[in-house]
């Protein structure tokens, strides 16, 4: 923990040294609210196992709930947790099909969800304004408005810490040996020792939808103005990427992972203007970066940026199959 | 009732489309174990060779459609010799992102070409209306669900009677034991992203018809995977049967519900199926492991 913080505070310096207060603040706002829904992707994807391709869909039932409960007024303290229990409840449902299939099912089943929670983002104009979008008010509650960049950042950060630490307490508790149990060997290691598989896994993609709802509610707020194609499977992807490339199987990974993915498109453009004339003008241009980088992060470190370390300890090829 | 039929006829042959996505996704699946997220960028890059072949280069449709399709097959063989083989024998998350980024630079390198996003194009095929009394088909529906038909036969064939085709098959029951049998199982994979890609691209000239060429075809694509989940996953009939069950069942929606709720009916089946007959369809999958 100290470990991360530190070197958080390092890079965080940094950014304010080049690129300016407002701007670094702004950036670690968002890299701190992607770690958030990257948290609930380390439960799902890295402890217990599975697999998803619905979170996009799940960050966005909490960014909407946020978005129309704070323009109705609600303070955060009501909306917040109403953004992350719908969240969760989402997370519960998109996985409740495949919850005794497990493997490629989840991904079906989430995949479904995520597109059906879209088409109702589309379609239900009188709620969601469809297509056009919402503007979302600043956070306010009683005479505090969270509105500078540098406010943004704490509220976010402080989440993040928050969330954090819950996932730490359970996974080093019950349900997070149950999830290890049931992503190593199902059968022998987990029913064997009368865990509930179905229940086990539910329960992950329970909490993996309510951290998502909880990125959700904040981005929102951040982002100032949503609508549905935001969070299309592109962002269920982005999320996924993030997890892998930091490492799965460590909270830190959220961390890191939220760092490269956010930092991505900024590194992308720098290349466009390396790249000769006639290239860098095309609009496809940033679209095959964003795929060669995936390409390139799979190929070159299949175990993600912070397995590096303990790789003597996790078995490489034993991953989570079923 | 003729209207009925109009609308069944168009229902199966988008739901043909469908089952050929699904039967190229569940033959990779089945036989390299690897989960393809880029089936639909195959499916929009063959419907763009065909449409530069064509009225690019000027070739007759008979010529491009074919080299097309083999263009396709000879990028997915390569696909997997160069970068898929690696995902073998990795969770199913590093071929999810393997594919879902060849995907996207499939899809920004046909972006670049500027002719490609800023027009949609049609494949010359006869656009005309076949007339049986008073119904009233379009050619080109008909012609999709024959060719498709007779895409089967020639996968049936080429599955029971050929040395490649039951290679193949062992390969996807058991790579351990085919590979005893000296059933080269590395040129089977292959073999199999080879076809997985013609088939994507055979799925993608038959839609050219009903909706165009254009960059966003490939979206198609996930209709083929409530179509896969309803044939089972493993099964190659099942997965065309599924998707064109699918294609039936959203045209019928498109008739009663209403608009904008045909479009999510595929994935409220999926997830139905899933919840309802859990065992039934994961029978084969479970028999399997």
């Amino acid at each position: 923990m100290l470990r991360p913080l530190l070197l958080i505070a390092a890079i965080l310096a940094l950014a304010v040294g080049v690129l300016g207060a407002d701007y670094a603040f702004g950036q670690a706002t968002l890299v701190a609210t992607y770690a958030i829904a990257g948290l609930g992707l380390v439960i799902i994807v890295g402890q217990a196992g599975q697999i998803t391709l619905g979170q996009g869909a799940l960050v966005a039932l909490g960014a909407y709930t946020e978005t129309l409960l704070a323009m109705r007024g609600v303070p955060p303290v009501l909306s917040v947790p109403a953004a992350m229990a719908l969240g969760a409840a989402g997370g519960a449902l998109a996985s409740l099909p495949a919850r005794r299939l497990g493997g490629l099912y989840f991904a079906m089943s989430t995949l479904a969800f995520a597109l059906i929670v879209e088409e109702m983002l589309v379609r239900w104009t009188a709620l969601t304004r469809g297509g056009a979008g919402l503007s979302v008010p600043t956070m306010t509650w009683g005479g505090l408005r969270v509105d500078a960049p540098l406010e943004q950042m704490v509220v976010s950060l402080a989440a993040l810490l928050l969330a954090w630490l819950a996932c730490r307490r359970l996974l080093a508790g019950r349900s997070g040996r149950a999830w290890r149990a049931v992503r190593e060997d199902e059968i022998a290691a987990a029913e064997a020792c009368g865990i509930d598989v179905a229940a086990t896994k539910l329960r992950a993609f329970a909490i993996g939808g309510g951290l998502a709802g909880l990125g959700g509610a904040l981005y929102t707020h951040w982002i100032g103005f949503i609508s549905p194609e935001q969070f299309g499977l592109m962002f269920s992807f982005e999320l996924l990427m993030l997890v892998f490339i930091g490492g799965a199987r460590h909270l830190s990974g959220a961390l890191w992972g939220a760092l490269v993915v956010v930092s991505l498109p900024q590194v992308i453009a720098l290349l466009r203007d390396v790249l000769p004339g006639q290239w860098s003008r095309s609009a496809g241009l940033e679209t095959v970066l964003f795929g060669a980088v995936i390409v390139a992060v799979v190929l070159l470190r299949p175990q993600g940026l912070a397995a590096e370390a303990r790789a003597g300890q996790t078995q490489v090829r034993k991953g989570n199959r079923d | 009732m003729l209207s009925l039929i109009q609308v069944l006829t168009s229902g199966i042959a988008i739901g043909c489309v469908y089952g050929l996505v699904a039967l190229s996704f569940v033959l990779i699946y089945k036989a390299t174990e690897t989960v393809s997220f880029m089936q639909g960028e195959l499916l929009m890059v063959g419907a763009f060779a065909a449409v530069a072949l064509n009225t690019g280069a000027g070739w007759p449709l008979w010529l491009a459609a074919p080299a097309a399709v083999a263009g396709l097959a000879v990028l997915g063989a390569v696909l997997e010799r160069v970068v898929l083989r690696r995902a073998i024998g990795q969770p199913h998350l590093v071929a999810v992102l393997l594919t879902f980024g060849l995907g996207l630079m499939l899809r920004g390198g046909v972006t670049s070409v500027p002719a490609a996003s800023h027009d949609i194009y049609r494949l010359p095929f006869a656009d005309s209306v076949l007339q049986f009394g008073a119904l009233a088909l379009s050619l080109s529906h008909v012609l999709v669900i024959v060719a498709t038909v007779a895409l089967a036969g020639v996968l049936v064939i080429f599955f029971r009677y050929t040395r490649a085709g039951l290679a193949l098959r062992a390969c996807s029951e058991n790579a351990r034991v085919a590979a005893l049998m000296g059933v080269p199982v590395a040129s089977m994979h292959t073999l199999a992203w080879a076809l997985g890609a013609a088939l994507a691209a055979i799925a993608g000239l038959l839609l050219a018809p009903i909706t165009f060429v254009h960059l966003n075809m490939g979206l198609i694509a996930l209709k083929a995977f409530p179509a896969a989940v309803l044939g089972g996953l493993t099964s190659l009939p099942g997965a065309l049967l599924g998707g064109v069950f699918l294609g039936v069942v959203e045209s019928l929606a498109g008739l009663v519900l209403p608009e904008g709720a045909k479009d999510v009916v595929p994935y409220v089946l999926l997830m139905l199926a899933l919840l309802l007959f859990p065992d039934g369809m994961a029978a084969g999958w479970r028999r399997r492991r």
